[in-house]
């Protein structure tokens, strides 16, 4: 085996490791309510008035936190558990299921940007469609 | 049609490789029509000189080809904010499927044979006496014929690509329980089938990669005292055992863990999202580390019965380089991901 053959390889461990690096340090922040690392695929955003936001690592976290701050709060963004993709709370599907996302706080509420995904994890897991906890009062 | 770089770019390639193509096709049926059994030293020269072009065109017409593949993903994914409810280049496939499905399948086919030809093209070009270059000009005609075919299929779907049709998202096809990609190992393994695809696939990369290292080595010929031709032909069967096993392990397990996605399972989100950002430079990896081994085939069989046997010996050495560093680097790559993630 040729030098060139093992720089290359030692090229490409550098990439992916640096890949890896970037998906679990550049790019997911903590969550401000128990200040545990926000997986992608259950973020909650909340956008504040003054256009801060504050992220959630579930549904239950921010919710928590959006009962205190409601006057504060302008709009939510929530994660679909399906693809990542980040979409308003108005437009998302919520779904209680038995699928536990979180064990610290025991989040069962999951998001879902299609009505056919939250009719597929309502039938694997026993869940049922629920209102948008982040829905303001009248 | 949507009109943005990426589509101007595609459409100049595909118009240039056209008519390239054209002049390519006449100059080469020419050259080989005009081909006689024996040659005079001053119609040689003529030869030569008009060989020379035809292989310098044919060349560039090539590179610009193989380059297309991927740009055409860059064009599909620069296309899904245009379509309503596509999320990524699934959707965008839902618009003219036909032809999209067409060219999926046609461009690395394409790919593959183009690749084949410049390899050939090199091992003439390495003998002093040129012995390839009428079966190599033959081997030009089919893939003039390919080049017309995916050119002109570029052109019609750049051309009728309508952008206001509202389709559906990938998670309606990749993520249902029926999902053609979860039924087949569940065929074969049963309900449970995560493990044991996971086994297979690395079982399979890591004997096909040892097998190329082997070939490499002069302790490898004699733990394996098998022909190259043997040799060659065991490789290319675990190649081909290789594909649908890292395609199926890929959406049923390594992309949905690389992704973070537990419950995705489409591998256009993966290698376009950007939430793994080197998941092209694995999956190009493991497509050119497989490819090698088809070239080598190809080029064992040009230079069969040729008067190149060093150096297609020297060749082929190369391209088993090539594919083992390709796949070992792929398979690193699969394995950093999943250890650090």
């Amino acid at each position: 085996m040729t030098k060139k053959f093992w720089i290359g390889l030692v090229i490409f461990f550098i990439i992916a490791t640096l890949g890896v690096f970037y998906q679990k340090y550049v790019k997911p922040p903590r969550c401000d309510y128990d200040g545990s690392p926000v997986p992608p695929i259950y973020e909650v955003e909340i956008v504040l008035k003054d256009s801060a936001t504050k992220k959630f690592c579930s549904i239950y976290c921010a919710v928590q936190w959006f009962k205190n701050n409601k006057h504060n709060v302008d709009h939510v963004i929530v994660t679909d558990e399906i693809r990542g993709n980040k979409i308003d709370s108005y437009m998302a599907h919520f779904v209680e299921s038995e699928l536990i996302t979180n064990e610290t706080n025991d989040n069962r509420i999951h998001a879902f940007q299609q009505r056919e995904s939250a009719q597929i994890h309502m039938d694997k897991f026993n869940g049922s469609i629920v209102d948008d906890p982040f829905e303001p009062d009248e | 049609m949507i009109l943005n770089i990426y589509t101007i770019i595609m459409l100049f390639i595909a118009v240039v490789s056209l008519s390239l193509g054209g002049f390519l096709l006449s100059a080469t049926l020419k050259t080989i029509l005009s081909f006689g059994t024996s040659v005079s030293s001053e119609l040689k020269t003529k030869y030569e000189q008009k060989g020379y072009l035809i292989f310098l065109l044919a060349c560039i017409v090539i590179f610009i080809r193989m380059l297309a593949w991927p740009w055409f993903y860059f064009m599909l994914q620069s296309f899904v904010i245009e379509i309503p409810g596509a999320m990524c280049i699934f959707g965008v496939t839902q618009i003219l499927p036909v032809t999209v499905t067409f060219l999926q399948i046609i461009k690395p086919i394409s790919f593959f044979f183009m690749g084949g030809w410049i390899f050939c093209y090199y091992v003439d070009k390495a003998h002093p006496t040129t012995p390839l270059t009428r079966k190599i000009l033959l081997f030009l005609l089919p893939l003039c014929g390919l080049l017309f075919i995916d050119s002109g299929a570029d052109i019609y779907y750049i051309l009728f690509m309508k952008p206001l049709i509202s389709v559906s998202c990938c998670a309606t096809f990749f993520d249902v329980p029926l999902r053609p990609s979860a039924m087949i190992p569940q065929a074969v393994f049963g309900k449970n089938f995560d493990t044991p695809l996971f086994i297979l696939y690395y079982s399979i990369n890591i004997i096909l990669i040892i097998l190329l290292f082997l070939k490499l080595s002069e302790k490898g010929k004699l733990l394996m005292p098998l022909s190259d031709k043997i040799f060659l032909y065991i490789q290319s069967g675990i190649g081909l055992i290789a594909i649908p096993v890292t395609i199926l392990s890929f959406i049923e397990i390594i992309a949905p863990k690389l992704m973070q996605l537990p419950f995705h399972h489409c591998l256009y989100c993966f290698i376009g999202n950007g939430m793994v950002p080197d998941a092209p430079l694995i999956l190009g990896l493991f497509i050119i580390g497989l490819f090698s081994i088809g070239w080598m085939n190809i080029l064992c069989l040009i230079c069969k019965n040729s008067k190149t046997p060093q150096v297609t010996e020297i060749f082929v050495a190369r391209i088993n380089s090539l594919s083992a560093f390709c796949l070992l680097a792929s398979l690193i790559m699969v394995t950093i991901h999943l250890v650090l993630t």
